[in-house]
């Protein structure tokens, strides 16, 4: 077999190689990633709506999508004319002016919540260039507790509604109207709840903007302290999705997926997104207890273990250690559950273990 | 007691592109979509409710609330606006406004329920018959309306009792048809002229099927009435035509996706489709109704709405020729250019290219309405004086007016003023001016008409009609709108002309369509030939 032809263009000037299939959006990133984009993530289909990422193609009568053209062999291609940022600054204070609070969007709403305010920053867009009328409208008659639907500040890119569809299977939001009045909205505009959402989360890690918000983790917005980044996996269950666990001090203030993840690539399901609160809620035990005639009371680590240890000898020694089973919680860390198998497998010498969340 | 919803679905469920048709159904049955039909038809068609419940939003004409299928609608157009629309609408209980019906050559038009009526404020509504072509000013030969005349010509008898053209095109084989066709030099008549024999060809080379033919019938263009003429009249032309081009390019299925507000047309389609079984043999039309949307005009838009997907249009590429409907080579052809087929296959190519005039090879028919005396479809030669047209043909303006301005290509092709009436109805030589001929739609506006406003409700048509999927034409058409009617944007003059046109600019270079690279060309010509109106419009605000 006779190794494929190398496929090469020329791209700023620069020759340069390509795959098969790859669009100039993507050879672009491999080559300084210049070229902006708002409706971009890797995980969908391209839609080509923003129009930020255009470039122009000889031969083309206008600029093409970069997004949304496959590279060619010999094809010349420019993606940093004058044309083009002026283009890039037109359309970007085109989208500041339907959502000027753009530029300043707590990182705790999500994922890429910073893109739109990031590209505000780069082509100097305050909103009061081609200001007009806003559009979208938030929901504050959502009750839901994870997910902020602030869709004042919604820029119809649509990514929420191809990653609930096309990654996540669950076709639970969709466009409504159209044009400037286009909504992300759920069938006959009822509350999330009443729809078919998963409280995945996907969308909201997706928004550019911030419209979609962690509500859980906004909850920490004021808290002191700077935001920092853990990478970890979550405890939940057997797939393993990467995600990094964010903290301000002490404190975690939410989780975020990892987009590097590789058993996820940046999805999540509602707990591993969601369920984090209890680490720090108030009814959690913060010392052991042991039970005195039938109440619960405080008492030292010593006297607790010992007692567990008692307890568990005397139940190995009257019925077989094959009496004694474990199952690891899945809000346990990771180090926990290690610990829990050792314990099973080397005292009790037994493989009676599992985890809450195998299945 | 309508059918149940059970009988709808089992009716639908296995058709071709079911979903506009049952909705239809639901929505005539119960006169509005209620959230029940929608639970219904999700389930029925296994397609995800929210999705459904997005599509079905984006459409004008599907109404949610009761009794809203049957409410009236009042044509509110450009020269719908001139005849009184407004006061129409106020006259009609419960009337809403919708976008040109194409009708523009009658009083105004109404829909109501599955019926289209005609009226003028003050003197009620009144069923009316689809004005036929006016007789051709200079008898000179033409080839969509030489028989169009006729009376019965709508019923196969009339037509002649068979498809010759067809049975002319079997015998001389694909090859040598699509040669034939190449030479007459026809191009695509409903707005981007795109060559029809080398689209046909592509289809025909194209790997995998079934392949399909669709007739674009959505006329959604502002000003354009032409094809609706030649459906309600000469039926069998447009089949006969689509008929060819399946036999051009292997295709065994047929789509007429037909514009909502021509209800009548769709019960002459599927008679004619009827009387025609045996002449179109294994190929298979259908009629499906859109349900109010310009965009569906657009052909991968137009396919989009027909698979029953969200009618954003689609990237290109790849093209419908190779990945149409249901991603299987599709031909995408306006009615007008498939009602030129017959002719062309019957008396040759060379007969048809002899009917331009110069260089120009071929008719087109011009749908000419507004501020003239004698408005209404006229074939015209390519490369026609449009001064001709305009003063000789239909009679020029009423005594003691002015034209000061006509549109093109609809609305699509802006504005030109007395200066370009020089110009003759081609693409070279329009486009030479800026502008272009598209499907031939010509508005006429005189001196009593203030163009500022004609402006602004053009580009409020481009902002309501935009389908939101891209940014500059979702934000842009909105923004123009705001600065034509003074609600945003600056006032000082120099200030106004440098927003407008570096958003139309953005606009016409990156739109992802046809629509939002078109909208500017309103703001452009509008300040190209009426700059002092614009100045007395901005020192008013
Ligand atoms: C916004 C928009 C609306 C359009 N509307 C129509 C229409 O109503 N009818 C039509 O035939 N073509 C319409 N077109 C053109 C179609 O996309 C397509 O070019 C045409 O149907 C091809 O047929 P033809 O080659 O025979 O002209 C529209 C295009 C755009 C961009
Ligand atoms: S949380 Fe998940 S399921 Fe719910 S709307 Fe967002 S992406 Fe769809
Ligand atoms: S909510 Fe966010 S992701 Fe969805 S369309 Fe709006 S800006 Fe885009
Ligand atoms: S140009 Fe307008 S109509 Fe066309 S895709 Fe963009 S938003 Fe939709």
């Amino acid at each position: 077999m006779t190794s494929p032809a190398e496929h090469r263009l020329l791209l700023d000037g620069e020759s340069v190689s390509f795959r098969e299939g790859e669009t100039l959006f993507e050879l672009a990133r491999r080559h300084g990633d210049a070229v902006p984009s708002l409706c971009f993530d890797d995980r969908l289909e391209p839609l080509g709506a923003c129009r930020l990422c255009v470039v122009e193609v000889e031969g083309q009568a206008r600029p093409v999508a970069s997004c949304t053209t496959q590279a060619a062999d010999g094809m010349v291609v420019r993606t940093m004319t004058e044309a083009l940022e002026r283009h890039r600054k037109a359309l970007c204070d085109l989208v500041v002016s339907e959502n000027p609070a753009g530029a300043t969007i707590d990182p705790l709403r999500g994922s890429a919540s910073q893109e739109l305010a990031a590209l505000a920053v780069r082509y100097e867009a305050d909103g009061g260039r081609f200001a007009g009328a806003r559009s979208g409208a938030s929901r504050t008659d959502d009750p839901n507790p994870m997910i902020l639907r602030d869709y004042d500040h919604c820029i119809s890119c649509y990514r929420c509604v191809r990653v609930c569809s096309e990654q996540q299977g669950d076709d639970a939001i969709t466009v409504g109207g159209r044009g400037f009045a286009t909504r992300i909205t759920t069938e006959f505009e009822g509350p999330l709840a009443d729809s078919a959402c998963t409280f995945c989360g996907q969308c909201v890690q997706t928004c550019p903007t911030g419209a979609l918000a962690d509500r859980r983790a906004l909850r920490h917005a004021d808290a002191p302290g700077e935001l920092a980044a853990t990478r970890s996996v979550c405890p939940y269950c057997g797939v393993g999705c990467s995600l990094d666990i964010l903290t301000k001090g002490e404190r975690i203030v939410g989780v975020q997926p990892a987009f590097d993840g590789p058993a996820n690539e940046g999805a999540l399901c509602v707990k591993g997104q969601f369920a984090w609160e209890w680490v720090q809620h108030p009814d959690r035990l913060a010392t052991p207890l042991v039970r005195e005639d039938g109440e619960l009371v405080e008492a030292s680590w010593d006297e607790a273990l010992d007692r567990a240890a008692d307890g568990f000898r005397e139940a190995a020694r009257a019925h077989g250690r094959e009496a004694v089973y474990a199952v690891a919680s899945g809000r346990a860390p990771h180090e926990s559950a290690y610990t829990i198998q050792k314990l099973v497998r080397t005292c009790f010498q037994s493989n009676h273990v599992d985890n809450c969340s195998r299945a | 007691m309508g059918p149940s919803d059970s009988d709808l679905i089992d009716r639908w469920r296995g058709a071709p592109a079911p979903l506009l048709g049952l909705l239809h159904a639901f929505h005539d049955r119960d006169g509005h979509l209620s959230d029940e039909a929608l639970r219904a038809v999700a389930e029925g068609l296994r397609v995800p409710l929210a999705d459904l419940y997005g599509t079905v939003s984006f459409y004008h004409h599907f109404s949610r609330k009761s009794g809203g299928r049957d409410a009236p609608r009042v044509c509110d157009g450009p020269v719908c606006k001139q005849r009184g629309s407004d006061v129409l609408l106020a006259e009609l209980e419960g009337a809403t406004p919708m976008p040109c019906a194409g009708r523009c050559d009658e009083p105004i038009p109404v829909l109501r329920g599955g019926q289209v009526l005609v009226g003028t404020p003050g003197e009620g509504l009144r069923a009316a018959p689809t004005p036929l072509p006016p007789p051709n000013p200079a008898e000179g030969e033409e080839c969509c309306f030489a028989h169009v005349r006729e009376e019965g010509r709508s019923t196969l008898a009339g037509y002649g009792g068979a498809y010759r053209a067809l049975a002319r095109a079997r015998e001389l084989g694909p090859e040598a048809l699509l040669e034939e066709l190449d030479a007459s030099g026809l191009a695509g008549r409903g707005g981007a002229g795109f060559p029809t024999a080398r689209k046909w060809r592509a289809v025909r080379e194209a790997p995998g099927g079934p392949k399909t033919v669709v007739c674009n019938a959505d006329e959604g263009e502002p000003g354009c009435f032409k094809d609706r003429v030649l459906m309600d009249h000469d039926p069998h032309a447009v089949l006969e035509g689509m008929a060819v081009a399946a036999a051009a390019t292997g295709a065994t299925r047929g789509f007429v996706y037909l514009r909502y507000e021509y209800p009548h047309t769709q019960t002459v389609l599927e008679r004619a489709i009827d009387e025609a079984r045996d002449e179109l043999d294994d190929f298979e039309v259908c009629v499906r109704r859109g349900a109010g949307a310009y965009i569906c005009g657009e052909e991968t838009s137009l396919l989009n709405s027909l698979e029953g997907a969200h009618p954003f249009p689609r990237n290109r590429p790849p093209f419908p020729v190779t990945h149409g409907f249901e991603q299987t080579p599709t031909v995408v052809n306006n009615v007008e250019t498939l009602a030129s087929v017959p002719p062309i296959v019957e008396r040759g190519a060379d007969w048809y290219a002899g009917l331009g005039l110069g260089e120009q090879r071929g008719t087109k028919i011009i749908s000419l309405s507004g501020d003239v005396r004698r408005p209404g479809n006229y074939e015209v030669p390519l490369g026609f004086p449009l001064h001709q047209l305009l003063f000789d043909w239909a009679g020029g303006p009423e005594d003691g007016r002015e034209l000061q301005a006509v549109t093109m290509a609809g609305l699509s092709g802006g504005f030109l003023g007395p200066d370009d009436f020089a110009a003759t109805l081609d693409e070279p030589c329009l486009r030479s001016r800026g502008s272009f001929l598209g499907a031939g739609g010509v508005m006429v506006f005189d001196d009593r008409r203030d163009m500022v406003d004609v402006a602004r409700q053009a580009m409020a048509f481009f902002a309501d009609e935009s389908c939101g999927k891209c940014f500059p034409c979702r934000i842009g058409t909105q923004r123009l709108t705001e600065r034509l009617a003074g609600t945003a944007g600056p006032t000082a003059p120099d200030a106004w002309r440098k927003e407008v046109h570096a958003i139309g600019e953005t606009m016409a270079q990156v739109s992802a369509c046809g629509l939002g690279i078109a909208a500017p060309l309103i703001t452009e010509s509008l300040l190209r030939l009426f700059p002092e109106r614009v100045d007395e419009a901005l020192a008013r605000r």
